[in-house]
């Protein structure tokens, strides 16, 4: 009886891995050099609004202190 | 019941040659479409230039090693949890700490900050993620307004809010993730698969819809759809544990640290590996990535107490950044790209950015 219930848990098991399979394999899928040709057109598009790579200004820098004025 | 017995291993037999058969189609299906590398169609961009990223700022208060920081939308707050239980939420313009709460666990391993600025929600050893909403008195007790949310059956290793501060997706050592109903603590919906611990999760951008990759000890990156808890698409590449997984700023692509001392790129709409970001001299385990605003730098925290930046279309390093003495735990860029935050075991977090040359 035991055995049985191993059994079919193995079977139930083994039907939900070939069911994820079957999703997976019938993705519908994009050649690579069309997808990393719009990766890389992403990256031209925003790379002068990147402040980490572009480089920030003191002057615009949120995270520096305001200079003050001092009014002699 | 001999015969019944016989006639469950025939078709779990039947089905496992099935399952090996169909995972042969994957590999050739995707094989099919490797009509070229990522790096040759980035051939003709210019090589990046020299990056000025330096550490700027340094974060002192927690006791014990920070595992995990979050920033908040309004761009200078930020969330951070360390293993001694502590919860600090700091403001990273003036370096002060404007709320701490002490969690009854040690090992916080996660922290978020709502969307809406006004709550946090952390969790980790105590195996579950609560909320804490921040009142604008200090002095105010943050424990006692404390809400429970998720309740998982091992560790709470990674915890974001979606688009509202409604509603908490967990991530945890009980291989499962987890969607929470933050008002009333129900479970929405569960994400089975994972074969191991879950160490990480991460939110698509919200344009490209409801989905979101976690990654894991069973060294397999998980795509899910949030609504319906199904497994989309799944990659298994690395040779050990997924620290931790991120979206690429379009959505259509994801980078995964591991402790095989790699990251690497995967594209979803080709659904395969694109890169892989290793050097020889790159031998400890990477805990942590984030993207630049642009998508072009990763940033990776390792075990070695450095940051690597990889140029991510040409797969090489871009700089390295020095200065923490213990791992990095959690590297994040702030929400307007200005500034990188990483936490490490060395009890501190850095704030650093890049200056005009």
């Amino acid at each position: 009886m035991s055995g049985k219930m191993c059994s079919s848990n193995s079977v139930i098991q083994a039907q939900k891995l070939v069911d994820q399979l079957q999703l997976e394999a019938s993705m519908e899928r994009i050649k690579i050099s069309l997808t990393a040709a719009d990766l890389v057109r992403y990256c031209q598009d925003h790379r002068r609004s990147d402040p980490l790579l572009t480089g920030i200004a003191a002057s615009s820098n949120p995270f520096k202190d305001k200079k003050t004025c001092v009014l002699l | 019941m001999a015969c019944q017995g016989l006639q469950g291993g025939e078709t779990v037999a039947s089905l496992k040659r099935e399952s090996e058969s169909l995972r042969k189609k994957l590999e050739e299906e995707r094989k099919k479409l490797s009509d070229i590398e990522l790096n040759q169609v980035a051939e003709k961009i210019e090589v990046l230039g020299p990056l000025s990223i330096k550490t700027r700022r340094v974060l002192k208060g927690h006791g014990n090693k920070v595992l995990c920081m979050d920033w908040c939308k309004d761009k200078r707050r930020l969330v951070s949890s360390s293993q001694d239980g502590k919860v600090i939420v700091w403001d990273a313009f003036t370096l002060n700490k404007e709320h701490g709460v002490a969690l009854p666990c040690t090992w916080v391993m996660a922290c978020a900050y709502a969307p809406s600025g006004c709550a946090v929600a952390c969790g980790g050893l105590d195996n579950k993620c609560s909320v804490f909403p921040l009142s604008l008195d200090k002095n105010e007790n943050l424990s006692a307004k404390k809400k429970s949310v998720a309740m998982h059956t091992n560790y709470v290793s990674g915890c974001t809010f979606t688009s509202s501060d409604m509603q908490i997706l967990t991530s945890s050592g009980d291989g499962t993730c987890a969607l929470w109903d933050v008002e009333s603590g129900q479970l929405l919906q569960s994400f089975h698969g994972h074969t191991a611990d879950v160490l990480s999760l991460d939110l698509a951008p919200s344009e490209t819809g409801n989905t979101f990759v976690s990654g894991g000890c069973d060294k397999k990156a998980n795509i899910w759809d949030m609504r319906s808890g199904q497994n989309i698409q799944s990659f298994e590449s690395h040779e050990s544990d997924i620290n931790c997984v991120k979206y690429y700023p379009s959505g259509d692509a994801f980078a995964s640290a591991s402790d095989d001392a790699t990251c690497r790129f995967y594209d979803l709409r080709a659904d395969r590996e694109v890169a892989v970001y290793q050097k020889d001299s790159v031998i400890f385990g990477a805990s942590t990535v984030d993207f630049s605003l642009s998508g072009r730098l990763l940033f990776a925290g390792y075990n070695d107490y450095t940051i690597n930046v990889w140029d991510v279309l040409k797969g090489t390093r871009a700089s390295i950044l020095f200065g923490h003495e213990n791992r990095v735990s959690r590297v994040r860029v702030s929400p307007d790209g200005t500034a990188l935050c990483s936490a490490s075991w060395d009890n501190t977090l850095r704030v650093s950015w890049a200056a005009y040359l």
